[in-house]
């Protein structure tokens, strides 16, 4: 925050002194200042619904602070839901989503930024020309391939296919592409494997990018709905958001304050998780800015 | 091969046999880095994408066996007044999406990057909505969007007669994208900012000396500076809204009366619903040649334009 004060941006703090740019930065701030409350707005309705009763969810016109704290939605709510198992579910599948989406791009951008490999414009195309191909091409024939393939209805459906990302190679190669050759010439001639250099240089070097994407493979797992609901033919094995959608989403006998409590109760996980590795992506996105 | 390998080292160059088993100790570890990611890539996107050409020339049939049959499966969803529908909505869908999303995570950015306080805290904001899983985000908006919900509300404090947000055709294509650009827009425009906070402050300081004015060091040093994420993300928005379904799915169902029927729920809907397999994946190959043809047109006028 410090920092950011004392570096000059686009003004200076000579440009305040002129009318029109005060009066344009003023306008600026006060935008910026309802777009902060239309985001902020429906966080606070759900988590306000939540602790409502069930008289003033239905209060015309509705009101947005609750008159007196109803905690017991959230224990009505969680009976429609076996949340516990959800998240655990969800735990699983982000940990080997993760492992196969940081690991497998992270050693062919490796490869493909600092090592000797033949073809490597061939190899690099295989990989980027799938950001152009639409999940709409390979959607059906993917859930075909899967089934041919015996994995419906088990989390390797998930692991596996999240190793082939290509973004996740670009943005690692980006980064590492940036990493001076010289450190790892200087390493092999000592002797180094490059298994080492990987594991050993390369990886605490990219750091922030690695953290950037273990967020955001969180961010994708924790979002993913649809997908989990039509790999999985069983509730037992559904993440978090799949669950939620059919048990209390769509459910039409739920009562509002019910729904948002459970909303409420789904919301925090990622929102912890965010704050604390809130200064990772922030950096993260930088770096993936800078280098386009 | 390995012995080879261990002669290497005292092989003069230019020797025949050194230089093979050089190149393939060079090569090796180069190599065998890439082999997992060939192998999921190969396995779990590029098998799915030819089978999908395959499938659509077949007729699948889990019972009976596949069999070819030709065009058959195009012409069918050619001559489908559903696609036609589905086209057009669609269409519109990602006109809207562009409308009122692409602009905003840009303006957003450079008037964030202009913060001398909180800054940290409105980036935190804007990126908030990207937090909430999708369901979460879901169930929200079906409550603004109720028609005695907060929205109407709000309208009709300014005397605007209330709105069927979801169940009017003419604005359930709206509503859905103002949903999705509400939870979206926010980490566009953390990458805008990366881009903004990248590009080099002297020379903001040479453009004031010479003169420039705020906007003009906007329009000629700091647009000119994201210009490369414009169109990348660009076409990132067009491919991710030409797909768009699931929030279709979830908002509307698809109606009212088929207006939120997007491309992509009909190809869902063809091999979730109909089990038509075949059909769903000749939709998916013609969205595949049309978004190659837009996206190499997109770049290829990118490629044409100084300073790409």
């Amino acid at each position: 925050m410090s920092k950011a004060v004392r570096e000059r941006s686009i003004m200076s703090s000579f440009d305040m002194n002129k009318k029109s740019v005060m009066i344009a930065y003023g306008a600026m701030l006060a935008l910026l200042l309802a777009l902060a409350v239309t985001l902020l707005y429906p966080f606070g309705m759900t988590l306000f619904g939540s602790l409502k009763t069930k008289e003033e969810i239905f209060v015309f016109p509705p009101s947005y602070f609750p008159h007196h704290l109803e905690w017991g939605n959230y224990a009505l709510g969680f009976k429609y839901v076996n949340l516990t198992r959800a998240f655990l579910n969800t735990l699983l599948l982000y940990a080997g989503n993760a492992f196969f989406a940081l690991l497998i791009p992270g050693l062919a951008a490796f490869s493909l930024s600092q090592m000797k490999v033949p073809y490597r414009k061939t190899a690099t195309l295989f990989f980027m020309s799938t950001l152009m191909i639409p999940s709409a091409t390979y959607l059906i024939p993917n859930f075909l391939n899967l089934q041919s393939l015996g994995m419906l209805n088990s989390y390797w459906a998930f692991w596996l296919p999240a190793g082939a990302n290509a973004f996740n190679i670009l943005l690692l190669k980006s980064f590492m592409d940036g990493i001076n050759k010289e450190l790892f010439e200087a390493a092999r001639i000592d002797g180094a494997s490059e298994l080492r250099c990987f594991v050993r240089m390369a990886l605490p070097l990219s750091l922030p990018v690695f953290s950037t994407l273990l967020i955001f493979t969180f961010t994708a797992t924790w979002n993913d709905w649809y997908w989990p609901s039509l790999v999985l033919s069983v509730k037992e094995k559904y993440p978090i958001s799949s669950l939620v959608y059919y048990d209390i989403v769509t459910a039409t006998m739920l009562t509002w304050n019910v729904k948002f409590s459970v909303l409420t109760a789904i919301m925090i996980p990622p929102l912890i998780f965010f704050i604390i590795f809130q200064k990772n992506i922030m950096h993260g996105l930088n770096l993936s800015g800078v280098k386009g | 091969m390995a012995g080879l390998a261990s002669q290497s080292p005292v092989a003069r160059k230019g020797e025949a046999g050194g230089r093979l088993s050089k190149s393939f100790r060079d090569y090796f570890w180069g190599v065998a880095f890439l082999v997992p990611a060939i192998a999921v890539f190969g396995l779990f996107l590029w098998t799915p994408i030819v089978k999908g050409v395959v499938y659509s020339f077949y007729s699948i049939d889990f019972v009976n066996g596949n069999h070819f049959i030709g065009w058959t499966n195009y012409v069918e969803a050619l001559a489908s007044s559903d696609l036609g529908i589905a086209v057009r909505n669609t269409l519109f869908y990602m006109f809207l999406g562009v409308l009122m999303g692409f602009w905003v995570p840009s303006v957003v950015a450079i008037a964030i990057s202009e913060l001398r306080r909180f800054q940290s805290g409105m980036r935190l904001i804007v990126y908030l909505p990207n937090i909430v899983p999708a369901v979460a985000l879901y169930a929200m908006w079906m409550w603004l969007y109720d028609p005695l919900g907060p929205l109407n509300q709000l309208l009709s404090w300014f005397g605007i007669d209330r709105v069927d947000w979801l169940t009017n055709k003419h604005w359930a294509t709206f509503s859905i994208v103002l949903a999705e650009t509400w939870q979206g827009f926010g980490a566009t425009a953390l990458i805008y900012l990366a881009g903004i906070v990248g590009i080099p402050k002297d020379l903001y300081e040479a453009a004031e000396i010479d003169g420039a004015g705020v906007f003009r060091r906007i329009r000629h040093i700091t647009l000119p500076g994201i210009r490369h994420l414009y169109l990348l993300l660009f076409i990132m928005q067009l491919i991710a809204t030409s797909q768009g379904f699931q929030t279709q799915v979830a908002l509307t169902g698809g109606g009212p009366n088929n207006a939120t029927l997007t491309y992509m729920y009909q190809i869902i809907n063809q091999a979730f619903t109909y089990m038509n397999y075949g059909r769903a994946s000749a939709m998916g190959v013609m969205m595949f040649v049309v978004l190659t043809v837009l996206s190499a047109v997109l770049y290829r006028l990118q490629g044409r334009s100084p300073q790409a």
